[in-house]
């Protein structure tokens, strides 16, 4: 226990330490009063035995400092003193400790921020057990039929896979589907279906009531239950624990709530959290236009399979133990008629060579939109950080060769070398950790903001954001920092305690020591170069946002405005859907500020497509790439969009009278690629074409009316493709639709109008995404305008901190050089030819630095082809323009030591000597 | 007699053990001890003493206490804890071993 009192003793100390002191004071003096007392019994005078006793005694300030380092705090003491100076140095030069701190927080801020985004967004494993072993079944390869999706198979397919692998544990597959809760807030929310294995396989809990079980999907239509995400649980309904056995209703469908999935569980696509879960047997219910589920189309692919691998199997294996069994299933399509009608020889040889791929279990759309742009963020941080650490090791440089003469007196009154070493550490240490402060808050404010840009609303609010910014960067990037603050800290330390100091005192008048100066040029050089690159991706990523900005779609997007609405969530029937449109249409029509009314099932602009293949007299099937892109569109819609027809006639009401209840289309509107592509050289409005169907044989009997020029469809980027439009209301279906509304004044102002009218409307039908087609373009090109607007940035602040690091470069050799100057205006020079002198070196500096930046530039900006537009990687005017831009401004910054040096006063100047 | 000897570390530490193991000694007193027993051979200087003093205290070997002195003033006064006695034992043991060696050598060379 000995230990312990010692403990005791010493925080003792520490915590009284001045009364502690006193007490030593008093011991002292009662030693002195003792040996004074036995001196004046020995006959002394007292005077002369007090200071007898003292001389004997010794240097009493010494002793003291002594005994007081016996109680083991000297060590922190002089921590103490250190931080102490090292605040009272930083608060001294605060130009200093603001670009430092600054040039820290940039470089670690940035880094932390844009990798704790990718890391979230992209990398990050879903929030399941053991999310490495779960993977997405897809299949490569052309699905002959009708698909919603890259990564979906067939309910039937799906159903074989699940019932004959060897390699998975368990497998469930899922269908993303947007439905309409009823009741006072009648809203569109997104829903998961399910099937039974979703929830064990995931290893997924409840936090109340149960999860779906297997026996849930037995039989189709039988299980109307439901369980509910977390968040929804407590944003809903207020976290209601007695919500377990009541009913909701889901597109009119009572539906009871049998639990709540357990927390920080949205669904298994990061970005797009899920709602409610419901089995996938409700699909009729869920889904009213399209089952896919009881009638076991094979020819529609629409669930996204996933499997967990068994133990010790690796996804390779697994992908090879698959093929034989797919290929078996693949045989047994490819004889149906379903895949015969409309697939040649050819397309069958092709079909068979269909295999199974293994994607990880988190992988997503919204992941592969952003894996590239994220990762050339991280990128060009990363030359953020390069580019701080080098500002910062110049600016510890300038410093430290400023304090050269302080570090000579500090040495020559007698501080140790390692006590100097010592304080510089602890100024290096303060500086990081007051920039690893401020980066961390700016990272997190940052990866706020960012995601909000990049997700949807709905999205950013829930989708979990961790608070504390990724560990691993967040050491990387402050141990970058750390490390060229110790070393550029330090380095002048230890070669100042080297210096001769009486050199160092001697010389009051200027001759300053070369202070590391050709590393600070180099140091510059550097910056520029890195400046010239994160200018040049500047200057690439604003131009492409400008190019695809400027482009627009080719119709007036400024006064629309659009929304999607879909009557049949809400237990509508097809023929109440389309008495709903129609009764919509003409309603809308007579809305004061509204010019025209079109409604369109497919979204433009949105990247979607509706693509199926077509026969005519002289075609046949083509690939699903070459597919044309179809729409079923309104009697106004082109002329709400402001598309005008170039030949034939657009639809009108009478179509539609026409062929009521034929359920087949019997008119088309084309575009002239669609024209170009399948009826060359012949004249388009009458020709006839069909679309092929896999549950019966087509005539081509479609009659085209009307030719439209070609315009985008699905984003900016694209060439347009051969398009083809039938009359909405001649369709087989009526389900959800796209509105446009064309405007007369600005369109935003009468949203809120617009909203109540489709309250009196119909309360029960919820509005969603209204928007004006201006911001639906400006949320497409969000990830444009996040690079475009972050390198931006990032090159501004690059050759902001060049610019500093070169100035204060030249100033310090200007200063350096001031006698020099002095005797060559003495003896004639010129002031330009002072000016010259300097910027000569100015320039050197410069053109080294473009030298390796401009090849660099070159090199790295093909890397970035694919996120450019409208432009190449080389572009010219990029190059030149940053190229100019930085060179200007370095050449501003190197002027102004130049003239200061071209003002040195000859007289002055010598005579300081 | 020339330079007072210059006591080591470890034997000044010895030699304040081993005075207050008897009565507890305000610092004064301890190296006046010193001094008249060992016969004005061992010095200590104050340089040392004070520091050692307080080294043994935040060690818990010797405890302090303020208590009136001869002359009536308050001073600080020395006296061994148990720890202090026991490390006390152990190094006169230790010097009792390293002494006697030196003088076996001493005497045989």
């Amino acid at each position: 226990m000995l230990w312990l009192r010692r403990i005791c003793l010493q925080s003792k100390t520490l915590f009284s330490c001045r009364r502690i002191t006193d007490q030593l004071d008093d011991e002292i003096q009662f030693h002195l009063d003792q040996q004074t007392a036995e001196y004046v019994l020995a006959g002394m005078s007292p005077e002369e035995a007090r200071h007898a006793a003292m001389r004997t005694f010794g240097n009493r300030t010494l002793l003291k400092e002594k005994t007081m380092d016996t109680w083991g705090w000297g060590r922190v003491d002089q921590l103490g003193q250190d931080l102490r100076y090292g605040f009272r140095a930083l608060r001294k030069g605060p130009l200093f400790t603001a670009v430092a701190v600054l040039t820290l927080a940039l470089g670690i801020g940035a880094n932390t921020a844009m990798f704790s985004l990718l890391d979230q967004v992209v990398l990050r494993l879903l929030p399941v057990s053991h999310p490495e072993q779960l993977v997405i079944v897809r299949e490569t390869g052309n699905h002959y039929g009708n698909s919603y999706g890259p990564n979906t198979i067939s309910w039937p397919m799906f159903e074989d896979l699940r019932d004959h692998n060897q390699v998975f544990s368990g497998m469930f597959c899922r269908f993303p589907a947007s439905v309409t809760i009823g009741g006072d807030r009648a809203a569109q929310i997104p829903a998961e279906l399910v099937s039974g294995l979703y929830f064990p396989t995931l290893g997924i809990g409840a936090a109340l009531g149960r999860t779906i079980a297997p026996d849930d999907d037995a039989v189709p239509d039988s299980s109307p239950v439901v369980v509910l995400s977390y968040s929804f649980w407590q944003s809903y309904f207020n976290g209601d624990r007695k919500i377990v056995g009541q009913t909701i209703v889901l597109n009119s469908h009572p539906m009871t709530v049998i639990g709540v999935a357990q927390p920080g569980f949205d669904g298994v696509v990061l970005g797009a959290p899920a709602k409610v879960f419901v089995p996938i047997t409700m699909k009729t219910e869920m889904t009213p236009h399209s089952d896919g589920l009881k009638d076991r189309r094979r020819r529609l692919s629409w669930v996204t399979a996933y499997g967990r691998l068994n133990p010790g199997v690796s996804p390779q294996q697994a992908q090879v133990s698959l093929q034989p069994l797919l290929h078996g299933i693949l045989e047994m399509e490819a004889q149906q008629p379903e895949f015969t009608r409309s697939a040649t020889a050819a397309d069958r040889e092709l079909f068979l060579r269909n295999r199974i791929e293994l994607l990880p279990g988190s992988e997503n759309k919204l992941r592969e939109y952003m894996r590239r742009p994220l990762w050339l963020l991280v990128a060009l941080t990363g030359a953020v950080l390069l580019l701080a650490c080098a500002n910062l090791a110049n600016l510890l440089l300038a410093r430290a060769t400023a304090r050269e003469r302080e570090f000579a007196v500090r040495l020559a009154i007698g501080a140790g070398r390692a006590r100097i070493v010592c304080q510089l550490l602890v100024e290096s240490l303060l500086l990081s950790a007051a920039g690893a402060v401020v980066g961390l808050a700016l990272a997190f404010l940052a990866d706020r903001v960012l995601l909000r840009i990049y997700l949807p609303a709905d999205a950013a609010a829930e989708f979990v954001v961790s608070p504390i910014p990724d560990g691993r960067v967040l050491a990387f990037a402050v141990g970058a920092m750390l490390l060229t603050s110790l070393v550029f800290g330090l380095m002048p330390a230890v070669r100042g305690s080297r210096t001769e100091i009486t050199l160092s005192l001697k010389d009051r008048s200027g001759a300053l020591s070369s202070g590391g100066i050709s590393l600070r040029r180099m140091l510059v050089g550097i910056q520029v170069a890195l400046s010239l690159l994160l200018l040049v991706g500047a200057g690439l990523f604003v131009r492409t946002l400008r190019n695809l900005e400027n482009l627009g779609p080719g119709f007036p997007t400024d006064h629309l405005l659009t929304f999607t609405i879909d009557p049949s969530l809400n237990g509508y029937s097809d023929e109440q859907t389309k008495s709903f449109f129609e009764r919509l249409n003409l309603n809308l029509q007579t809305m004061p500020g509204i010019t025209s009314v079109g409604l369109s099932t497919m979204p433009i602009l949105k990247g979607y497509a509706w693509q199926n293949a077509i026969v005519g007299k002289d075609f046949e099937g083509v690939p699903i790439e070459q597919q044309p892109i179809l729409s079923e569109v309104g009697p106004d819609y082109f002329a709400t969009l402001g598309i005008p027809i170039i030949a034939g006639r657009p639809f009108t009401l009478q179509d539609d009278v026409d062929r009521r209840g034929s359920n087949e289309y019997a008119y088309a509107v084309i575009n002239e690629s669609f024209a170009r592509k399948y009826f060359p050289g012949r004249e388009p409005i009458g020709q006839r074409f069909g679309l092929v169907n896999d549950m019966q044989p087509v005539k081509p009997d479609i009659e085209v009316i009307g030719v439209i020029p070609d315009r985008k469809y699905r984003d900016l980027r694209e060439t347009p493709p051969a398009q083809a439009y039938f009359p909405y209301f001649q369709g087989p279906h009526f389900r959800f639709v796209n509105i446009y509304l064309r405007t007369q004044g600005d369109p935003r102002q009468i949203e809120d109008q617009l909203l109540e009218r489709m309250r009196q409307f119909d309360p029960h039908v919820p509005v969603v995404g209204l928007q004006t087609v201006n911001e639906q373009i400006g949320f497409s090109l969000r990830t444009e305008r996040l690079v475009a607007s972050l390198s931006a940035i990032f090159g501004g602040l690059a050759t902001v901190l060049a610019a500093i690091g070169l100035y204060g470069v030249m100033a310090y050799t200007v200063t350096r050089r001031t006698r020099e100057f002095g005797l060559r205006v003495a003896l004639g020079a010129l002031q330009r030819d002072v000016i010259w002198l300097v910027m000569r070196d100015v320039l050197i500096l410069i053109a080294a630095g473009l030298a390796v930046g401009v090849p660099l530039a070159l090199a790295l900006s093909t890397l970035v082809r694919s996120q450019v537009f409208g432009l190449g990687p080389h572009d010219p005017l990029t190059l030149v323009s940053s190229t100019l831009a930085l060179a200007l401004v370095a050449c501003v910054a190197g002027l102004i030591p130049a003239l200061r040096a071209s003002r040195v006063d000859p007289l002055q100047s010598l005579r300081t000597e | 007699m020339g330079k007072p000897n210059d006591l080591v570390q470890g034997m000044l530490d010895l030699l304040i053990l081993k005075t207050i193991s008897l009565e507890p000694k305000h610092g004064w007193a301890i190296a006046k001890r010193i001094q008249q027993i060992s016969g004005d051979v061992l010095q200590v200087q104050q340089g040392s003493l004070y520091p050692a003093l307080h080294r043994l205290e935040q060690k818990a070997w010797v405890k302090a206490k303020w208590m009136e002195s001869d002359t009536g003033r308050k001073a600080k006064y020395y006296s061994l804890t148990a720890a202090g006695r026991a490390q006390l034992e152990k190094e006169a043991a230790n010097w009792d071993r390293l002494s006697g060696a030196i003088n076996l050598v001493i005497q045989s060379a």
